[in-house]
């Protein structure tokens, strides 16, 4: 008995201690760290009133104008649209990444190819319909119910066009059996549904 | 409808792993205790494959011997050796064995002035039980006998074992998978008991191709964003410093990598220690898109991708792939990437050494497809090779891959820390997707950097190996600095890939060149990919200009020209039909010429509106010509009937083959029957393909038309009632016809009344002296009573198939032949089974028989050991038995050039108007060409004297080893975002637990002092020896603090 207090008394023995605890306070910290990470990371059901940040711009017209430079959707074969809504060919793009729009063939908040579902043929013109200011409660509604595996694409998304862009790509949505589009024919939507399925 | 074929599910199966350990395992990977062994139970579905084959390939790959008389003698220690002579004579002189003849075999090498652990003996007659008691020496830890290992030739196929067991739930319709070598991966931690040849030792791949030119000069990736698409990674790795953003698309709730697959391919792009990547500070996008158990979905991939486009990615490395280019969502999203600048990075595959093996997106002209080779600069054999057969059957493959690079026991990152080495396309991939990385932060106007030009620059630059043909090399081995030099003189412009047409040069232009071209044959068609880094659209202009050389008989031949009409995305096609002109019918001699395109594409940094970029690239012919050959040398392979997946399931003519069942591989005379072309060239046959239907070609010009495995074909199997359940998919998925499609063919042989039965039969038989394997192949039920039919006993393989039962069935008719009886009729040869002609899954060649049959087909020999065979049988009339019927509801009209959909059976479609080649109009130029094609063409017009590398600084920017005892995670940065699903790495958890510490240690100091300062409340203790509590007091006074 007397050994053991007389051990305790030591430094050396209470610097073990406190080495020990340190330690484990260290390991445990992190651990728990860890897992609170891990917890925040992998929640599966978001707050319900998450909403996307919006910064819609509304372009009322040329007269609104005063963008000097312009993105656009950069993929397309012939076709592009601008971040103000008009569809122009390639070879009517301006320098600053704008459609020009004194070409009779530049048109904006174009809708064509498109179904009454939100679906397009052609993935322009579905960028161009869904920068239609009368689309937001559209797109606010579907973004507030955004199924899980958007939520990544969604939530980086920061103003209308590029939740066009983001909107009207075709995703897992479009697709049935994982390698078929639902409709080959209109299978770029801004709309909350996905393409209607054709029969095979 | 549902039983549309799905193939949904994506399941990164073990490939196949043809050569587990072909030396590429580190000398030091064997004592890898230090590497974590994860080992998780891989899908029960896959194992089997990847196991079964492995194990055989390991076998061929080298065997052991061992050496009679000659034992190791292992020491405790390292000893001289006179010391280990001693030892030995005195262990044995305690054996009981007096008379044992010893004596120590002399090693002459470097090392044997050293101390060794070991000694090679010559022990005769030495019994079992004297060598244990030698083992009771002391210093003698074992007595091992001496192996010899023999290194067996590397081109092997990788033959299969028969498994009956396996279910048809098998791994090759999940169609993208991960291009690590299975086996290798795993293996390569060691466990390998085994004894293998290590062929080279794994080097540090940045630094073998000199990326250190490229630190020294300040690159090292800052500031271009990479995506590892993979089995993601976990936070904490040591190895990585600018993780930007980890994002998970599978249905795990994790980001962490549970395979080792992710983390490497990371850290080959951008560790920055150890085993060092190529862009350390290159900013890291994680996407997990493969789940631990090697699941993944297209789904999956199409939002990742779109999640990709968004972030504005540079380059993205995918190291997986799979053999559906069919699989439309896939393939139009991977375009919309590379259209968004996206600068993709595949693999090409690990099922070589087949021909016609290219995987998906690797195979696509806006991804640069990488292949594998070794640190001997061999193309590596699991790397995938052949022409792309997308354009199959009316034109010909492209080439690919593009470039290939180190992919053979390279080393990277292990899962938690420290380095493994791992073989695979899925190696080479990230070793080039680091060097795009790299070479794009070299350069100062990021603009010029797109898709195209760094493939052009890459190829450009690529060192050819010698030996190899384009279509197992592409352009050749990745060559970082000379790419750096290219991309950073570049000026936006077109180019050609392959940028010449030499069909005389060998083995380069493999095929081409193994056949002259000569008047009245198919044309030969060369597809050449036009990459335009001038835009992601363009054109061509005009119309592609044929010049002949009058000099050099440019005159013979003929040109025709195809394109892309729109060169997007960054690419397109130029396919150039080469054919001899009339003129030269009874010609021999070289022609030569070129093709002149003009390439333009709308100008984006141009201030006049509608302005163009255009230009002009030159591509050189250049063919051998020789006389028409007799028609009984012309041999025409049908390539038009040819079904195949994708798009259909279309299972194998072999249905043994479980692991691997579909029919991919193109069934062309150069993928997947290249052996048998070979063969025939070799015997003097003159091989054609028909990418058009029958009625398109003049038979009175040929020997033989050559009809496998198609829907009117000479090789069939009923339609047997296999169904394939897709564990992902959820659904049935029936075949639309067997391998071959036996209705359609007994409608196009009834005329001769001949027919195929509903039988499926399988075994082996010998067939004049030769061996033969029958491999699921079908039996004739009808044939003329004048024919000469063999028959043979063999396993019926549907009632295996459907019941589980085996049954031997006596004298099945498989081969017939038969002399039409019209005057100067053809002759025809019917025989059950092309697997043996088939170099995918071949047991038994027999080009044998088809050197007979081509005999007889050609010159009416019958071979006597078929006409006088002993198994030779009664043709049978087959009335007594229903002929085989297409499935009730089956689909295949969709994927038949010649059936279409129709109420009730389908019927045929009307026949397509015949090609019409427009040959080019000729505009003869008085020019010569040099006789050396290649060394004259320039890949790029850019002049590579003027990019000098600048002065090397003595600057190493933060790419050091981790030096002892170094922490692990001191310079992670970036702060964790609450809330975010995506997690950003950051460096809150040091910070946190620093703080913690040092209040805890505050409050202990704070104890410790108020505990010094109060007066003992204890009553002193006197029976304390006096020279203990003297002792005490010196050891405090020596150590006042802890």
């Amino acid at each position: 008995m007397m050994v053991l207090r007389r051990l305790l008394r030591k430094r050396w023995v209470l610097g073990v201690v406190f080495g020990l605890s340190l330690i484990y306070f260290l390991t445990s910290t992190l651990k728990q760290e860890e897992r609170t990470i891990r917890d925040r990371t992998l929640l599966e059901v978001r707050d319900s009133d998450h909403r996307i940040p919006w910064k819609v711009r509304f372009n009322l017209g040329n007269s609104s104008r005063q963008i000097i430079q312009c993105r656009n959707s950069i993929q397309g074969k012939t076709l592009l649209t601008d971040e103000l809504g008009y569809v122009c060919e390639r070879k009517d793009l301006l320098v600053n990444g704008c459609c020009n729009v004194n070409v009779p063939s530049t048109r904006q908040y174009i809708c064509k190819s498109c179904l009454a579902n939100g679906c397009c043929s052609i993935y322009e013109y579905c960028v161009s319909c869904c920068l239609q200011p009368d689309k937001q409660p559209l797109l606010e509604h579907f973004l507030n119910r955004a199924a899980e595996g958007f939520q990544n694409l969604f939530t980086a998304v920061e103003d209308h066009f590029e939740l066009c862009l983001a909107k009207c790509r075709t995703s897992s949505q479009s697709v049935q059996h994982e390698n078929t589009y639902r409709n080959p024919q209109a299978k770029y939507c801004y709309g909350e549904s996905p393409p209607e399925l054709l029969p095979v | 409808m549902l039983l549309f074929p799905v193939w949904g599910s994506i399941l990164f199966c073990l490939l196949t792993g043809f050569l587990p350990v072909v030396g590429m395992e580190p000398a030091g990977g064997a004592r890898s205790g230090s590497e974590p062994t994860p080992d998780p139970d891989p899908d029960p579905l896959l194992s089997p494959s990847a196991s079964n084959c492995s194990q055989l390939t390991l076998k061929l790959e080298f065997s052991t011997k061992v050496v009679e008389h000659e034992y190791i003698v292992a020491f405790t220690g390292y000893f001289s050796a006179r010391a280990r002579s001693h030892y030995i004579s005195s262990a044995i002189r305690n054996t009981r064995d007096q008379d044992l003849e010893w004596h120590i075999v002399p090693r002459e090498n470097p090392a044997s002035d050293f101390p060794s652990d070991f000694e090679l003996v010559h022990i005769r007659q030495a019994s079992p039980s004297s060598l244990l008691t030698l083992e009771d020496h002391p210093y003698i830890k074992r007595v091992t006998p001496q192996r010899k290992v023999f290194r067996t030739l590397k081109y092997f196929p990788c033959k299969f074992a028969l498994r009956g067991t396996q279910s048809w739930q098998s791994s090759r319709p999940f169609r993208r998978t991960s291009l690590s070598l299975g086996s290798g991966f795993w293996h390569a931690t060691g466990r390998h008991s085994s004894r293998r040849l290590l062929r080279a030792i794994p080097r540090q791949v940045a630094q073998i191709l000199q990326a250190d030119v490229l630190w020294q000069m300040g690159h090292t990736g800052s500031g271009v964003k990479v995506a590892v698409f993979d089995t993601g990674l976990s936070e904490k790795h040591p190895h990585f410093k600018n993780v930007k953003e980890r994002t998970n698309w599978t249905n795990e709730k994790t980001l962490d990598d549970g395979l080792g697959h992710g983390t490497f391919v990371a850290g080959v792009i951008a560790s920055m220690r150890e085993c060092q990547g190529f862009a350390p500070d290159s900013e890291l996008h994680i996407f997990r898109v493969f789940t631990n158990n090697q699941v993944s979905y297209t789904s999956w991939f199409l939002d990742a991708f779109n999640y990709a486009i968004l972030k504005k990615i540079d380059v993205l490395n995918l190291s997986i792939g799979g053999p559906d280019f069919m699989d439309h969502p896939f393939v139009d999203k991977v375009w919309e990437l590379t259209a968004n600048r996206v600068i993709m990075v595949s693999a090409i595959g690990n099922d070589g050494p087949l021909y016609g093996t290219l995987n998906n997106p690797a195979d696509q002209m806006d991804v640069i497809g990488v292949g594998g080779i070794d640190f001997e600069d061999n193309i590596a054999r699991f790397s995938s090779r052949g022409m792309t057969t997308w354009e199959l059957p009316g034109g010909y493959g492209r080439v690919k891959p593009d470039i290939v690079t180190y992919g053979s026991g390279v080393r990277g990152s292990g899962m938690k820390e420290g380095c493994r080495s791992l073989s695979g396309t899925s190696v080479a991939s990230p070793v080039v997707a680091g060097a795009v990385t790299l070479l794009a932060s070299t350069v100062l106007n990021r603009e010029l950097v797109n898709p195209a030009s760094m493939k052009q620059a890459l190829i450009a630059s690529a060192r050819r190996l010698p030996g190899v043909n384009m279509f197992e090399q592409g352009h050749g081995k990745l060559d970082l600095i000379r790419a750096y030099q290219i991309l950073n003189s570049y000026r936006p412009q077109a180019s050609l890939s392959p940028s010449y047409i030499d069909l005389t040069e060998c083995p380069y232009m493999w095929p081409y060149c193994s056949q002259p071209i000569y008047y009245g044959g198919m044309p030969t068609i060369v597809n050449v990919t036009i990459l335009n880094g001038m835009g992601v659209t363009g054109r061509i202009v005009d119309k592609p200009i044929w010049q002949p050389y009058l000099p050099q008989n440019g005159d013979h031949i003929d040109v025709a020209v195809s394109y892309s009409p729109v060169l997007w995305p960054w690419a397109g096609y130029l396919a150039v039909s080469i054919s001899v002109a009339k003129k030269a019918a009874s010609w021999e001699g070289i022609a030569q010429g070129h093709v002149m395109v003009t390439v333009a594409s709308p100008a984006e940094n141009d201030s006049e509106v509608g302005g163009e970029l255009t230009s002009t690239v030159k591509l050189p012919i250049k063919v051998k010509i020789v006389p028409t050959p007799p028609r009984s040398k012309r041999v025409l392979w049908d390539q038009y009937h040819n079904l195949r997946y994708p798009p259909g399931y279309f299972p194998r003519d072999n249905l043994r083959m479980k692991n691997d069942p579909l029919d991919w591989n193109g069934d062309h005379i150069h993928t997947n029957f290249r052996d048998m072309y070979q063969h025939l060239r070799s015997m003097g046959y003159f091989v054609e393909v028909l990418g058009a239907p029958i009625t398109c070609f003049d038979a009175s010009q040929y020997g033989a038309f050559t009809n496998t495995r198609t829907e009117c074909g000479e090789r069939r199997r009923p339609d047997i009632t296999l169904s394939m359940f897709l564990v992902k998919a959820q659904q049935w998925w029936m075949p639309d016809t067997g391998g071959a499609n036996v209705p359609a063919l007994n409608d196009l042989i009834s005329v001769w009344g001949m027919a195929f039965g509903d039988g499926l039969y399988e075994g082996d038989f010998t067939l004049a002296d030769h061996d033969m394997y029958y491999a699921s192949g079908c039996s004739i039920a009808r044939f003329p009573e004048d024919g000469i039919v063999i028959a043979k006993n063999l396993k019926d393989q549907g009632l295996e198939v459907l019941k589980q039962e085996t049954a031997v069935v006596e004298g099945v008719p498989i081969l017939g032949l038969y002399q039409t009886p019209s005057e100067g009729g053809g002759r025809i040869a019917l025989y059950g089974d092309s697997n043996c002609i088939d170099d995918s899954h071949r047991q038994k060649d027999c080009f044998w028989l088809l050197d007979a049959l081509l005999q007889y087909t050609s010159y009416s020999m019958t071979p006597p050991s078929l006409s006088h065979s002993h198994s030779r049988v009664a043709p049978p009339a087959g009335t007594d038995r229903l002929l085989p019927q297409r499935l009730e509801g089956n689909h295949l009209y969709r994927y038949s050039k010649v059936l279409e959909a129709h109420l009730g059976d389908p019927k045929p479609r009307p026949l397509p108007a015949c090609p019409h080649l427009s040959w080019a109009k000729p505009q003869p130029v008085n020019e010569t060409a040099p006789s050396n094609l290649w060394k004259h063409q320039k890949l790029l017009s850019v002049d590579l004297d003027k990019v000098a590398l600048p002065n090397v600084r003595a600057y190493r920017p933060q790419v050091r080893p981790l030096s002892p005892g170094e922490s692990g995670a001191w310079d992670i940065p970036g702060g964790i975002m609450p809330g975010h699903y995506n997690q950003e790495v950051g460096q809150t958890i040091p910070v946190f637990a620093f703080l913690g510490a040092m209040v805890v240690l505050s409050f202990f100091v704070v104890q410790l002092t108020k505990a010094k300062n109060k007066p003992k409340r204890r009553k002193p203790r006197v029976k304390r020896p006096t020279y203990l509590q003297q002792q005490q007091q010196t050891t405090m006074g020596k150590n006042p603090t802890v």
